[in-house]
């Protein structure tokens, strides 16, 4: 970590916390209340790659079990981390990691094998602009929205469920049921923090590590 | 800065060492997690209110302290009742509720500066073995609290800047320049915090190794920040 790394995962975690203040909006009746954090947890992965982006909300963590209120809502504390939803937060550091990594692999210009496949069944009418018009925009685009959707969803959900299916006892499948009706607002984070990503890689050149 | 939730106070549980609570806090999460008997967790949540009760802080502000993670609990003990039998939602809420007062009562009585404290001297072997750097990760926790007004700032800013232009907020519209200005301020700041002189050289006793190499050799060539 150079001094410029440490200042970058302190801004970084600073923005997760200053995205907690944002007003969540109440989506159902279930206790992980709708953040934008996550989207600050995202974007972490995604500008500073794995590494960096990993220790962003690590940073965020250790300020909550040092007590300070960062979580949305002013939560903190290591009241936090006895509660059920713990794996959510949790599972923001290797979130930010896969993201990151995905991320590195996958912000490059050329007509993405989804695009390709989606060209050989015919489905020109949809995919020719996407394969053509785009000169790689759409491709970088597609390929930060699916490391953002596995990173920030399908792992930090991984965690989540099986921490509150182990504290909630209330098995698995309940658990992942039970979780379902956050995908659909951490879907549009994850959309929008490819949007971002990529309009800021247009005006500062991004190195991930 | 932002304020910790720690207060002052004179209790038992205030003079004890951060280090002893919080290690106490992890052996009793840890058991109770292997307890299924309704009895004995409802003795661990007394026991858990009571020492929470013994910090001095007023019932009615504790109350409100544990309303948000309180409901949480609530709602799981619902689910358990609805999808599993009402033993099991009984067994889970007796062990959220005691872990969250063991939890709440720790949190009370230490305060911020000496749960950091406590941070850095539980990294201090880490260092030792060249896993990371304790002084780093202390300050980057210390900027990390030091920079949540900044970023407030920038949004403010920002925001002020698009609505002179007849811009309406928009999520994308001012996160992005919000990352491009965070990107490069971090230079600024580097180059403030290598102007002052961090990391400060290392005193014998620190680390084993005393011929540890001089801040003349920036440690940011060493070969784990390279992919």
């Amino acid at each position: 970590m150079t001094t410029r790394d440490i200042g970058l995962v302190a801004l970084f975690a600073a923005v997760i916390v200053a995205l907690g203040a944002v007003p969540a909006f109440p989506l159902a009746v279930l206790p992980v209340p709708i953040t934008l954090q996550s989207l600050g947890v995202m974007l972490a992965g995604l500008v500073l790659g794995p590494k960096r982006g990993a220790a962003a909300p690590l940073v965020v963590i250790a300020l909550v079990a040092i007590g300070l209120p960062v979580l949305a809502g002013g939560r903190g504390g290591l009241v936090v981390f006895a509660g059920p939803t713990a794996g959510f937060l949790i599972g923001w550091v290797p979130a930010a990691f896969v993201a990151g990594l995905l991320a590195m692999r996958l912000d490059r210009d050329g007509t993405p094998a989804l695009v390709r496949a989606l060209s050989a069944v015919r489905l020109n009418a949809l995919t020719r602009p996407l394969a053509r018009g785009g000169t790689g925009t759409v491709s970088r685009l597609l390929g930060l929205i699916a490391a953002a959707l596995i990173g920030g969803v399908v792992v930090d959900y991984a965690f989540g469920i099986v921490w509150l299916a182990f504290a909630a006892k209330i098995g698995l499948a309940k658990a992942f049921y039970g979780s379902l009706a956050f995908i659909p607002g951490d879907i549009v984070k994850a959309v929008i923090a490819a949007l971002v990503t990529l309009k800021v890689g247009d005006a500062y050149r991004l190195d991930r590590r | 800065m932002i304020g910790g939730i720690g207060a002052d106070g004179a209790s038992p549980l205030h003079r004890l060492p951060a280090g002893s609570k919080l290690a106490g806090l992890a052996v009793i999460a840890t058991a109770l997690f292997f307890v299924d008997v309704p009895a004995v967790l409802a003795i661990a949540a007394v026991i858990g209110g009571a020492a929470m009760l013994s910090t001095g802080r007023a019932p009615a502000r504790l109350a409100r302290d544990l309303a948000l993670p309180g409901l949480a609990v609530v709602l799981v003990g619902l689910a358990d009742v609805l999808l599993v039998d009402a033993a099991t939602a009984l067994v889970a809420v007796l062990r959220l509720a005691a872990l969250l007062f063991f939890a709440q009562a720790v949190t009370l009585t230490t305060s911020t500066g000496e749960l950091a404290d406590t941070l850095e001297r539980a990294l201090v072997p880490f260092d030792r073995l060249g896993l990371l750097d304790a002084p780093r990760v202390a300050l980057t926790l210390t900027l990390a609290i030091r920079f949540v007004p900044l970023i407030g700032a920038e949004i403010a800013a920002i925001r002020e800047a698009q609505a002179v232009r007849g811009l309406a907020g928009h999520p994308v519209a001012l996160a992005v320049p919000l990352i491009v200005r965070i990107l490069v301020r971090a230079e600024e700041i580097a180059d403030a915090i290598d102007a002052r002189g961090f990391p400060p050289p290392r005193g014998p006793g620190i680390l084993a190794d005393r011929a540890a190499p001089s801040p003349a050799v920036p440690s940011e060539d060493l070969p784990h920040d390279h992919p």
